[in-house]
């Protein structure tokens, strides 16, 4: 009975401040994506040929974003029955813009116009207990061009 | 050469359904999964372990009994009242039933593999007439001979082996929880079941002995009045609540007994009390 309550509690807890979170963090990276929308991010390993010389550098970004109780514990109920794990999607899908946008905001520091070869790494840590994924770590590194004054 | 990224519209890696309708859908899905599953095997185990012979019960409840002092005039009055109970229940020629007195303040009794009944001080010290000793001894008497003791194990060893089976094949300790729980929440409906059974025997057996069944709620009302307010409700308890107890007997009492027909009631013998004590103040037998 007192298991009950405090897994209610719980999940209560995840999913208010896990659902909380996630609409305050889409929202500023809605609004930073539009704000960093002039500095393309390019995957092409190759630089643009026929353009004036430009400096290179490296830039990177990276966030670590944590699951919470509520998530989880959908994520393990999928594990019994199979499918898209979407409580996870998101998760997912925030750390990767996240990373970018940090990224992107590295090369506007640097007055760079574009950024190529972008890779995404991603890895999770804190495999707790019974390998359990903690929270999720993205990386996002690729090489900002700044024109020649 | 032009490089752009577009804005992507959202929703693209993301998927549009609400995260609280996919928790009801998974959760109402797996346990109601699990409850079948329980009861499926549950009553499997039940069919089977009535096969068992009662030797072999014997066998396994060998040694593992709490050690008593066997005699005593509380042992032979229990040793009599059982002998009595027995006959008028109609056991198989193979079984027996051993009833042993616990000189130990836990307010409870309760029947095990092998026909050993075990009745504690602390029960019988609340007990105000024979008739609900009586009660007692039945309700354990039949979980016998219904072979309820033998049957629960069977069960238990099935689901707990298919439980763990599923959840350690599982990632996470929550999930686990909540597999263990709903099998165990569902066999306790079982157990209420045996509960009920027990009670209905109990009484047949009341009314052979005595012709009435006056006296067997005193045993439901002093079980009912030391759980106060703490009882569990019946969903997450073994046995059914008191009060649906007490209100079995009264409609047993009204369909079986002749309302002109006086219940008398049978008092305690004397010196009941002091056969309580099986060690004395000086803590000699």
């Amino acid at each position: 009975m007192v298991d009950l309550i405090v897994f209610i509690t719980l999940l209560a807890l995840g999913y208010g401040f896990g659902r909380y979170a996630e609409t305050r963090h889409y929202k500023s990276i809605i609004a930073r994506e539009k704000e960093l929308q002039n500095i393309p991010v390019i995957a092409s390993k190759f630089l643009p040929v026929r353009d004036k010389p430009s400096d290179a550098a490296l830039v990177s970004g990276s966030v670590v974003i944590s699951v919470d109780y509520f998530k989880r514990f959908l994520a393990g109920l999928r594990n019994l029955v199979g499918g898209r794990v979407t409580s996870y999607e998101t998760l997912v899908d925030r750390a990767r813009r996240e990373a970018i946008l940090r990224m992107k905001e590295e090369a506007k520091a640097l007055g760079a116009h574009m950024v190529f070869n972008v890779k995404l790494e991603t890895s999770s840590i804190h495999k707790g207990r019974r390998n359990a994924v903690g929270s999720v770590e993205v990386l996002a590194y690729g090489t900002a061009l700044t024109k020649h004054r | 050469m032009k490089y752009s990224n577009p804005e992507i519209p959202e929703g693209i890696n993301t998927s549009k359904q609400h995260p609280l309708k996919e928790f009801v859908l998974l959760t109402g899905g797996v346990i109601s999964i699990i409850a079948i599953a329980v009861l499926l095997l549950g009553l499997l185990a039940d069919r089977l372990a009535h096969y068992i012979p009662f030797e072999i019960e014997t066998q396994m409840a060998e040694g593992r009994l709490p050690e008593v002092i066997e005699d005593g005039p509380m042992q032979s009055y229990l040793d009599d009242l059982t002998q009595r109970i027995v006959a008028v229940q109609a056991f198989p020629p193979d079984m027996q039933v051993t009833v042993h007195y616990l000189d130990n303040e836990t307010v409870n009794a309760f029947a095990t593999l092998g026909g050993n009944v075990f009745m504690f001080r602390g029960l019988l010290e609340k007990l105000p007439n024979e008739n609900a000793v009586a009660m007692v001894l039945a309700h354990e008497i039949a979980h016998i001979k219904h072979r309820h003791p033998v049957r629960s194990m069977g069960r238990g060893i099935a689901i707990a082996l298919a439980l763990t089976m599923v959840s350690t094949s599982l990632g996470d300790v929550m999930v686990d929880r909540i597999v263990g729980n709903t099998g165990s929440l569902t066999a306790l409906t079982f157990s209420r079941d045996q509960e009920r059974e027990a009670d209905a025997t109990a009484l047949d057996s009341l009314m052979n002995l005595y012709g009435h069944v006056g006296g067997a709620d005193d045993l439901f009302k002093t079980l009912k009045n030391e759980a106060g307010m703490l009882e569990m409700p019946e969903f997450f308890s073994t046995h059914p609540i008191s009060e649906n107890r007490i209100n079995r007997i009264h409609v047993f009492s009204e369909e079986s007994t002749t309302p002109d027909k006086e219940a008398v009631i049978t008092p305690l013998p004397v010196g009941f009390a002091q056969w309580l004590n099986v060690v004395d103040d000086e803590g000699v037998y």
